[in-house]
């Protein structure tokens, strides 16, 4: 009879200790909740293909991290713990100690080692040459930042935190590793959205940018503007391309050193990919290195989306601005390739400006698609591809702004 | 109007937990943002233009030199010609071993005229056997992989 009654208090333990028990607790219900829109994003994902390499992970992370009893995660581990009067600190020791596989996995996102390593995967398939040809394409790349200022303002609206406002914006950029960069530095325990909110909308936004941005571009430019059909860029020699990623680490790391983790680490992967002689390199850091830390990233990203930091009005708030920013960003983009139109005399089609989000390539593809439309001969491609490169460097740049002034 | 301009002067960092940012702090952000992305990427189209201009120059130069070369073999060409070379004796037919197929040849032969080309050098093939590797394929490719960091 003992071992019948010791075989039931077990088991009644064992349920009491279960997932199925957490599920049942008090605020269990939202784990439910969360588990479900993780089913939604992975559905995104691999059905309808929505940047399934980053979507895929964040919204499996987001399943595990919902999982009552699993432990993978533990966001009280990551508050700031208070030293004197202005300093605080996170207590890695803790994490190292008593932490699970996501907590250790994310100590990578938190001390800002990941998206400078994506950053060199970036750099290292990225061919500068169209940007080099005509740099007068930096200007729209420039211009396309203005989505993140002007998102800035919309946050502020909204009265939310100087961090929170800096994380929103910057999604503007269309750059998920510099979103996830800017918004793991700024947040705090005391703000009511998290860094997987900010990559969530960053991702979904950016598979979106053949949606969102086509009728913004028709709705700013005339017919005889998007029918401007563009000469063909200049070749562009080896030195120049080797002396390029140089150049621009040393201009905008002096400048704005808080950019130089994302500056540096593109133009790097750029140097070793532009060299030819370290293909060994230059296949790791594009394929190996890249996809590795694009699932570290992705599932402990997903990892920080807990029911408390989604279930929220901030997180339709951080929805609602991130289009907002896009579209910004898009706007401002095609308004200076209209004024690059009229001062070169109608030889630049506006179009390309769109391209300046980063959203490499796919911004540059929808500006060579919607150019197309009206002249169907019209390769705007690689004149759409300097902007888009430009707005990389862009938004590199206004994210060590925004780091720069907020912290 | 004093109260905004004042603090768009002062304000340099902010905590990142402030809330209800006033419309001066939110105005430095903006316009500093902007400022300094625009400044930035303008010096990098300075630069990248100056030496870009460099480049193209020292290209055209090259390809100016390149042209009065060739324009001054034209001209040779149109003189009077020497007397003409005697005419190489044609090559003998190469030595095929057995069971190689005349597709295999083609393709060699191919490959060889093609190389010659641009050379400037007119190869002769001579004979076509089969070769005993000494390696096998896989030994081979097993050196060759240990072998690539050196």
């Amino acid at each position: 009879m003992s071992i019948i009654n010791s075989f039931l208090d077990t088991m009644a333990a064992l349920a009491r200790d279960s997932g199925f028990a957490g599920f049942m607790a008090d605020g269990g219900w939202k784990n439910i909740v969360m588990i479900l829109i993780s089913f939604v994003f992975m559905y995104l994902a691999i059905a309808k293909g929505f940047e399934p390499l980053l979507l895929l992970p964040i919204s499996f992370g987001m399943l595990l991290t919902n999982l009552p009893g699993a432990d993978l995660y533990h966001p009280d581990f990551w508050n700031y713990k208070t030293v004197g009067d202005n300093d605080h600190y996170i207590d890695y020791g803790q994490i190292l100690q008593h932490g699970g596989l996501l907590d250790i996995l994310y100590m990578g996102v938190k001390l800002q080692i990941y998206p400078p390593l994506i950053f060199l995967g970036i750099g290292a398939m990225t061919d500068f040459g169209p940007l080099i040809a005509s740099p007068k394409s930096f200007l729209m790349g420039a211009a396309a930042q203005g989505g993140i200022f002007f998102t800035f303002i919309g946050a502020a609206l909204f009265g939310m935190s100087a961090a929170e406002c800096g994380s929103i914006a910057i999604i503007g950029g269309a750059d998920g590793p510099t979103s996830i960069y800017v918004s793991s530095k700024l947040l705090t325990d005391k703000s009511t959205i998290g860094v997987g909110t900010i990559a969530l909308a960053a991702y979904t936004y950016m598979a979106l940018v053949p949606i969102i941005q086509p009728p913004i571009m028709r709705a700013l430019t005339t017919k005889a503007e998007r029918s401007v059909v563009m000469g063909q860029l200049r070749p562009v020699s080896k030195t120049e391309k080797l002396i390029f990623p140089i150049l621009v680490t040393i201009i905008i790391s002096l400048m704005v050193p808080s950019a130089a983790p994302l500056v540096g680490m593109l133009m790097f992967g750029n140097l070793l990919k532009e060299s030819g002689c370290c293909d060994r390199l230059v296949k790791t850091a594009q394929n190996e290195l890249m996809n590795i830390i694009t699932i570290f990233l992705g599932v402990t990203v997903g990892a920080t989306t807990q029911a408390d930091k989604i279930m929220n009005l901030q997180f339709a708030e951080v929805m609602g601005l991130g289009v907002v920013a896009f579209s910004i960003g898009t706007a401002c983009g095609v308004l200076l390739g209209k004024l690059m139109y009229i001062v070169s005399g109608k030889k630049i089609n506006p179009l390309i400006g769109s391209a300046g989000v980063s959203a490499v390539p796919m911004a540059a593809r929808v500006s060579q698609k919607v150019g197309q439309e009206e002249v169907p001969t019209n390769y705007l491609l690689m004149h759409a591809m300097g902007p888009n490169v430009a707005g990389v460097i862009g938004s590199a740049v206004a994210a060590g702004v925004l780091l720069a002034i907020v912290k | 109007m004093q109260d905004l301009l004042s603090s768009l002067v002062t304000v340099a960092t902010i905590d990142p937990n402030k809330k209800d940012l006033d419309a001066g702090t939110v105005s430095s952000v903006v316009i500093t943002g902007i400022v300094v992305v625009f400044i930035g990427l303008i010096l990098l189209i300075v630069s990248v233009s100056i030496y870009g201009a460099l480049f193209s120059a020292a290209a055209k130069k090259k390809a100016k030199k390149e042209q009065e070369v060739q324009n001054a073999s034209n001209n040779s060409e149109n003189l009077p010609k020497p007397a003409p070379a005697p005419v190489p004796a044609p090559a003998a037919d190469p030595v095929i071993e057995d069971g190689i197929e005349e597709e295999t040849v083609a393709v060699i032969m191919a490959a060889i005229a093609c190389m010659s080309a641009s050379g400037g050098k007119k190869l002769v093939l001579k004979s076509v056997k089969t070769s005993k590797p000494q390696r096998s394929a896989w030994s081979s490719a097993g050196i060759v992989e240990n072998t690539r960091p050196f």
